[in-house]
């Protein structure tokens, strides 16, 4: 199967490769695994005060598809709020990639890795807000 | 699941031979009477291959049992018959084969397994998973791998997936016997990922043996 060009662009120069510290209450992660593969994927966006996301870092181990949606999805949330980015589609990074039939699974992996992220962020300020109260 | 299902005589059900019209257990090769050969049938593949329903598959007997039947299904035993018999056979041998290969492979024998019990286990699906535990344990695993730079380090993380998969194994044993599907599941889902792994390790190993240019 041949991959498109901006699958193999991510590939071999992923964005944005790394971690943050779990613990940082900015710092919102998502871990998600594709079980026909055996791939898993962790997804972490770094967000400010004002629920803006300023970064995002991945550490994928699965196929060149699932390394190329999880770059994409970390250049696209950058700089977006928590509702736009929540709102990216697995068909917009299929699109983008010429992701073929077979793959589409990975960008919905990378789709459900950013709504985790989120969530674990969500859950995180909620529990530090009622800590405040 | 028709109301089949629900006959007393349903794992030893009868049909009529093709050939002569005669009984014919379902699971059965050849008709007692006329010596036809029959068609695959619908049948699980433990009771194909003659096991019994269970996680733990003596394997020396399903090799005994699968060459057995191969051999009765061996081609050039059908040479001389019908076209008919020919396809048969042919069939027979397709279905033995892929009982075969699912029982023999304890990942395959598991999401089988839970299969017949109606739980769907998706080692070939697409959807996504969340469990934290097992994701953790895989994400952890996996960056020991990639860090792993020497043949000695990458032995010593391959050394302990094949120790994780014969545990994992070992308790997917004694959760089928405690008939605990829940757990099955989980388990199967952590031995698709354990066996990922131990390829990983391979295909780095031979990596550093032959390094791609």
């Amino acid at each position: 199967m041949a991959y498109s060009e901006k699958v193999i662009d991510h590939y071999e120069h992923p964005r944005n490769v790394g971690s943050f510290g779990k613990e940082d209450g900015a710092v919102g992660t998502g871990l998600v695994g594709a079980p026909a593969c055996g791939d898993v994927m962790k997804l972490q966006i770094k967000v400010s005060p004002d629920g803006i996301i300023e970064d995002a870092k991945f550490k994928t181990f699965g196929c060149g598809s699932a390394i190329a949606s999880s770059s994409l999805v970390t250049e696209w949330v950058k700089g977006k709020t928590l509702d736009e980015a929540a709102a990216i589609k697995n068909t917009e990074i299929a699109q983008h990639l010429a992701l073929p039939p077979v793959k589409i699974h990975c960008s919905v992996l990378a789709e459900d890795a950013i709504k985790a992220a989120i969530a674990d962020y969500r859950k995180k300020t909620r529990a530090d807000d009622e800590a405040a109260e | 699941m028709s109301h089949e299902s629900n006959s007393p005589i349903e794992r030893g059900a009868l049909s009529p031979c093709w050939s002569c019209k005669g009984p014919v257990i379902q699971r059965a090769l050849f008709c007692s009477t006329c010596a036809a050969v029959q068609g695959p049938g619908v049948v699980d593949h433990f009771t194909r291959l003659g096991m019994s329903r269970s996680f733990d598959v003596d394997m020396v007997t399903l090799d005994h049992n699968y060459f057995d039947l191969q051999r009765r299904l061996h081609p050039d035993r059908f040479s001389g018959r019908t076209a008919r018999e020919r396809a048969l056979s042919q069939s027979q041998a397709v279905a033995v084969n892929d009982a075969y290969e699912t029982l023999k492979d304890p990942l395959k024998r598991a999401a089988y397994m839970l299969s017949l019990e109606g739980r769907k286990v998706d080692i070939h699906g697409t959807a996504t998973i969340d469990d934290p535990e097992l994701l953790m344990e895989a994400m952890e695993m996996r960056e020991a791998l990639a860090d792993a730079e020497t043949r000695a380090a990458i032995d010593k993380v391959a050394a302990r997936a094949e120790a994780q998969v014969l545990t994992c194994q070992c308790a997917l044993s004694t959760a089928f016997g405690h008939r605990d599907l829940d757990r099955a599941g989980a388990l199967t889902t952590r031995l698709k990922y354990l066996g990922k792994l131990a390829e990983e390790a391979r295909a780095r190993k031979s990596r550093l043996i032959r390094p791609v240019a």
